[in-house]
């Protein structure tokens, strides 16, 4: 219990790292709702993959463009971040525009795209040999790093995806649920998609660098569909999942911490019991119903 | 002399480039009550969807006789088509209509939930506002999708088989529901269907697609027992 209290208290040395993970652990799961709804999670896949691709070509753009960079300064982080930005988004965009026209499979896309992407890694690491060593640490996303100035990034980024997804949360639900609808409705759906996927590569490419792969996606998929379970409006779910996974966070922080565990896996560990106790306890519900009508 | 709501003047319809449905040319008047029929595979969807703009016109044009921007036409999609994946409750379905009229950033309101209420009500399914969409049956469904396409305001309502795989006694519920906002409300409708024998019974006018192409006449005239024996043989021309 004193672990609760010290973690808690305004001094407490890791308050950055805690406020950051609950931020993470809040807002993936409100973009995650999207990405299960959409059924996207297959995607989850590629895109860490083609974030580092984005990361290792901005370096080597740096290289090429100015000069010799020195790995290790800030501007080296925004220029990765804006590598990894660029490649996820566009990684989404040529994949969504694959799946419209539909002539290729699910796997065969996203193990194109992940191969693509790995090949293109090690080539442009190879181009900037300093880049390999920095790239891991960019990309391990050690959240227990996160200083005062990324946590005021994350807060402001995932603060504005948090705007932009409840000021539109009809027309991402209207282009999302039924397509055509929207179309006979007169409004711009590539417009709406498009911002949607600008929301999602943000999220990924921020929470990758910031909180890591594992973490990302972890709470972009297990809160949503722990959600799903047990709700049965659109409001309900996204902010049930933003709950689980805020709750998720620091639960997962303070077993971390108690237990000197490593925090990224206990937080991901801790959303999946959730997801585990409330499917099981999903599957003795339905069971007793339909045992219950027999 | 009533105007027409929607006219198609020469048009071709197709899929990337290659033409389904040619030189297809019609008129239906505000108020009509009008079936989409014909063999299976012959492009019924595809005419609807070209109707709605869902897919490409590759010539000719499609006229509206009011402003589809301001009042789009009112779409009742198969409900397959529909992800159950998404936590929605029957009267969140239906709000989804109203977005039609609502701008960006403008909010779902009273007014919108009070219409959505009226629009189940006028399919007989008030009752069941906060049931999970998801755990209606085929019929009660569709009747919600009809009230979505009410709650959007429309002038004319295009339906795409909206008694497919429901039961004898859901269809008669659609079919009444759907025959009763054109009498009572004069909606325009344009209905796909394969069922003739529930539509020769409430429609008067036909658009018969057939042979990469479509004509529209009376019922009696295109559902003729001798015409549809030609087509589909002599069970279905007496059923």
């Amino acid at each position: 219990m004193n672990e609760l209290f010290e973690i808690l208290s305004p001094d407490f040395l890791l308050r950055d790292a805690l406020v950051g993970s609950v931020i993470v652990g809040v807002v993936c799961p409100l973009v995650g709702a999207y990405f299960v709804l959409r059924r996207m999670i297959f995607l989850g896949v590629a895109l860490p993959q083609l974030s580092a691709a984005g990361i290792a070509f901005s370096f080597v753009g740096y290289r090429l463009a100015v000069g010799v960079h020195e790995h290790g300064n800030v501007s080296e982080r925004e220029l990765a971040m804006l590598g990894s930005f660029g490649f996820t988004l566009g990684g989404l965009l040529v994949l969504t525009a694959f799946e419209r026209r539909g002539r290729e499979t699910v796997e065969a896309r996203i193990g194109v795209t992940y191969a693509i992407a790995a090949a293109l890694t090690i080539l442009f690491l190879t181009l900037d040999p300093h880049g390999d060593a920095e790239m891991v640490n960019l990309l391990k996303g050690d959240i227990l790093a996160t200083t005062r100035t990324s946590l005021g990034l994350l807060a402001s980024v995932f603060g504005a995806v948090v705007v932009v997804l409840f000021a539109f949360r009809k027309e991402f639900l209207l282009v999302s649920f039924d397509r055509d609808l929207a179309v006979v409705f007169g409004k711009r759906v590539r417009l709406w998609d498009g911002l949607l996927y600008l929301i999602i590569g943000a999220t990924i490419s921020l929470g990758v660098m910031t909180a890591g792969p594992l973490v990302t996606f972890g709470f972009l998929v297990v809160p949503p569909l722990t959600a799903r379970l047990v709700t049965r409006r659109m409001l309900s779910f996204s902010l049930v999942a933003a709950a689980l996974g805020g709750a998720a966070a620091f639960g997962g922080f303070y077993c971390a911490y108690r237990m000197d565990l490593p925090l990224g896996p206990a937080e991901v560990a801790l959303a999946s019991l959730g997801l585990l106790v409330v499917g099981a306890a999903s599957a003795i519900r339905r069971g007793a119903g339909r045992w219950r009508a027999s | 002399m009533s105007s027409p709501a929607l006219a198609l003047h020469d048009v071709t319809f197709g899929y990337e480039g290659r033409p389904i449905l040619k030189g297809v040319t019609f008129i239906v008047e505000e108020g009509e009550f009008c079936a989409l029929l014909g063999p299976n595979g012959a492009g019924k969807t595809t005419l609807l969807r070209g109707m709605l703009g869902l897919i490409p016109i590759l010539g000719g044009r499609v006229e509206y006789g009011f402003d589809r921007r301001t009042t789009p036409p009112g779409y009742v999609p198969q409900r397959e088509s529909l992800d159950p994946i998404f936590p929605l409750t029957v009267l969140e379905v239906v709000l989804m209509g109203t977005f039609a009229r609502l701008w960006p950033l403008q909010p779902v309101g009273r007014r919108q939930h009070r219409f959505a209420a009226e629009c189940l009500a006028q399919v007989g399914l008030e009752q069941i506002a906060a049931q999970p969409f998801w755990s209606l049956s085929g019929g009660q469904k569709e009747r919600i999708l009809i009230a979505r396409a009410l709650a959007s305001e429309p002038r004319l309502l295009l339906l795409d088989e909206p008694t497919a795989g429901v039961d004898p006694g859901a269809t008669v519920a659609i079919m009444d529901a759907i025959t009763r906002l054109n009498r009572e409300r004069g909606l325009t409708v344009v209905l796909v269907s394969h069922q003739l024998r529930i539509v020769r019974q409430v429609v008067r006018s036909v658009i018969w697609v057939d042979g990469g192409s479509a004509v529209k006449g009376t019922a009696e005239e295109l559902l003729a027992p001798e015409r549809i024996a030609d087509v589909f043989g002599a069970v279905a021309a007496g059923g």
